[in-house]
């Protein structure tokens, strides 16, 4: 018996605590199991969040050159980065997402069942479709271009390929691409992403928006091509989905409430307060305004581009430190938090 | 016909030879020999490679003894006041636990699976078929239990099978056919909750009333779950033993989520067109 253990006995009439093991001690208020997290986290490394990043790119662009078709806005420079963008995102989407897999030579198991409560799976076959349509698409513009040589029967063969239908066919799509990401991470055991499900996709698919306009801004901008009133569209449009970006982040904190804790972490913050926050919302707004120049467009699309990408960061390492928190998941999965069948909203 | 598991933490002697008849009728591979400094368990936690885990709790809430203890009597059972005053929280003074994969009813594992190698079997057990598996770890952050993981090297998800190679040929799992305490019984669900009713019964009236089963749809399986094919016996609160007290079916709200994008879709696209106005002319 220790010197102060039997000083305790004595104060305390005899008794004596039978462990004293700090883990133990029943001053520790935290529940569990010596700390081990209760549910293990996603083991997604970096082509995760590239991948949103990417995906949603792809699909904002698409929504943008295919709105432009439909209401008969012809620059012809618009439409051809526009597919070409598309289709660089589609074939680098799947390459990022295979990589990623324990076993990738396996990835066409991915398209053996289609499950429309599984995410994954509903990804991997709109990736699919979008790739495919975005791909004869690309074909088109590519023949149209004069890419695939003069005439020749290739040549013959793809301008049969109907782009502007094909466009609006793909569209809905490739807006699954760019929100189904953030229902995929929803549908998940971890608080942070599990409490935000209402808003999830729908953030994915703001912030992949104005990743994409600014990326056509952008390229616009860096090879002297576009119209006038289209660079004019684009600003417009660019600042009206940073607001709704803006918007639509500020209610998925307010839902995560005290699970969103992670997002100001130390590791975290950085990305989530510095790089989307300030870098990739506050900072474009502030440039986008006023009068419109070059450089400061050049500008506000490279912070956007790198605030998005900062973004899916943030969301993907909160989830690995919410889901490795105890204290978050047992509070979570003990009140009316968690979602419900018979919940509504 | 279902079967699973029921594991009666009241009888657990920490052994961990269902751990070890696990692994080595799984032929899993060793974790690795760490000594965690918390306590006498150095697996810590189920695994990709570890299907069968005991924790050692040590929970001294209340866990005082005070005067003339009675060493004998306690070892007994006894359970009214103590001679001497003393004060002995029930059986919570060293608790064990063998977890196990849960096979819920409806397991959010499963509907995660983006390849389909998530099945039930006939023997309504969730089973990883591991020739068809693609390791893309989605039923990782999906289960509310912490089960699967991706092993290593290997690349694919894995978890308890529920022996269902012995179990075709009419055998019981390896860690129930080792436990010596029959803390880990195995068994068709239905005649299990039988069981388990019986022996939360009987510790009630022994006077642990705190005793109660967990993996039904009210605690351990709920949120759309519907309850676990592997049920415990439990004496303590289900965090104490690293487990969710209201764990929820991550899918319910995929639909949700999906209407939510497509009016979010719907919106931007608007938003979209209207900064097109009078640009056409």
């Amino acid at each position: 018996m220790s010197e102060r253990t039997r000083d305790q006995a004595q104060q305390s009439n005899g008794s004596v605590e039978t462990s004293h093991h700090p883990a133990t001690d029943p001053e520790r208020k935290d529940k569990g199991y010596y700390g081990i997290p209760p549910i293990k986290h996603a083991h997604w490394t970096w082509q995760i969040p590239v991948y949103f990043w990417i995906g949603g790119i792809g699909a904002g662009v698409h929504l943008f050159s295919t709105i432009a078709q439909i209401l008969g806005h012809k620059d012809e420079d618009l439409i051809r980065a526009s597919r070409y963008t598309v289709l660089g995102t589609m074939i680098l989407s799947p390459v990022l997402l295979i990589w990623d897999l324990g076993r990738p030579e396996r990835f066409y198991n991915m398209l053996r069942v289609l499950k429309l409560r599984s995410p994954m799976s509903t990804q991997s076959w709109s990736v699919f479709a979008f790739g495919t349509l975005s791909g004869l698409i690309s074909a088109r513009q590519a023949a149209d271009d004069g890419l695939l040589g003069d005439d020749n029967l290739l040549v013959r063969l793809v301008k049969l390929v109907p782009a502007r239908f094909l466009s609006i066919l793909s569209l809905p799509v490739g807006l699954n691409v760019g929100s189904n990401t953030g229902n995929l991470i929803s549908a998940t055991s971890v608080p942070l992403w599990a409490r935000n499900w209402l808003f999830m996709g729908p953030t994915f698919l703001a912030s992949g928006l104005s990743t994409a306009l600014s990326w056509l801004s952008l390229v616009l901008h860096l090879t002297h091509s576009g119209e006038k009133k289209t660079m004019h569209t684009l600003h417009r449009a660019e600042k009206a989905t940073i607001l709704i970006e803006a918007g639509l982040i500020a209610a998925s904190l307010i839902r995560m409430s005290k699970w969103s804790k992670p997002l100001f972490s130390r590791e975290v913050a950085p990305l989530f307060v510095g790089g989307t926050l300030i870098g990739g919302i506050l900072a474009p707004f502030a440039l986008l305004f006023g009068k419109e120049s070059r450089p400061k467009s050049i500008l506000a699309s490279v912070l956007a581009l790198a605030g998005g990408l900062a973004f899916r960061f943030a969301i993907i390492k909160g989830g690995r430190i919410s889901a490795d928190d105890p204290e978050a998941y047992f509070t979570f999965a003990s009140g009316d938090s968690a979602p419900q069948p018979e919940d509504k909203v | 016909m279902a079967t699973g598991f029921l594991t009666d933490t009241t009888v657990c002697i920490g052994c961990k030879a269902c751990e070890v008849a696990c692994k080595q009728w799984n032929q899993l591979p060793a974790d690795g020999y760490e000594l965690t400094g918390d306590s006498y368990d150095n697996t810590k936690q189920l695994s990709g490679t570890t299907w069968r885990h005991v924790a050692f709790i040590e929970n001294p809430k209340k866990r005082r003894l005070t005067g003339d203890v009675d060493l004998v009597a306690l070892a007994e059972g006894v359970t009214e006041p103590l001679p001497g005053g003393a004060e002995l929280d029930a059986l919570g003074r060293w608790a064990f636990m063998s977890d196990v994969c849960k096979h819920c009813v409806e397991a959010p594992c499963q509907q995660a699976c983006p390849t389909g190698a998530i099945i039930r079997n006939e023997f309504d057990n969730v089973y990883i078929q591991p020739d068809v598996c693609n390791g893309c770890g989605y039923c990782v952050p999906a289960c509310p239990y912490g089960v699967i993981t991706q092993v290593p090297h290997d690349g694919r998800a894995f978890k308890c099978t529920l022996c269902y190679d012995r179990q075709k040929d009419g055998l019981e799992p390896a860690c129930a056919k080792a436990c010596p305490t029959d803390s880990i019984m195995f068994g068709e669900v239905e005649d299990l909750k039988v069981i388990a009713a019986e022996r939360v019964q009987e510790l009630h009236d022994k006077g642990y009333s705190r005793a109660y089963v967990y993996g039904t749809p009210e605690v351990g399986g709920t949120g759309g779950i519907g309850g676990n094919h592997s049920k415990f016996i439990l004496m303590d609160e289900p965090e104490t033993y690293n487990l969710p007290r209201h764990p929820f079916l991550p899918q319910e709200k995929v639909k949700g989520g999906t209407i939510a994008s497509m009016v979010a879709g719907a919106v931007l696209g608007a938003v979209v067109a209207l900064a097109f106005r009078d640009q056409g002319r």
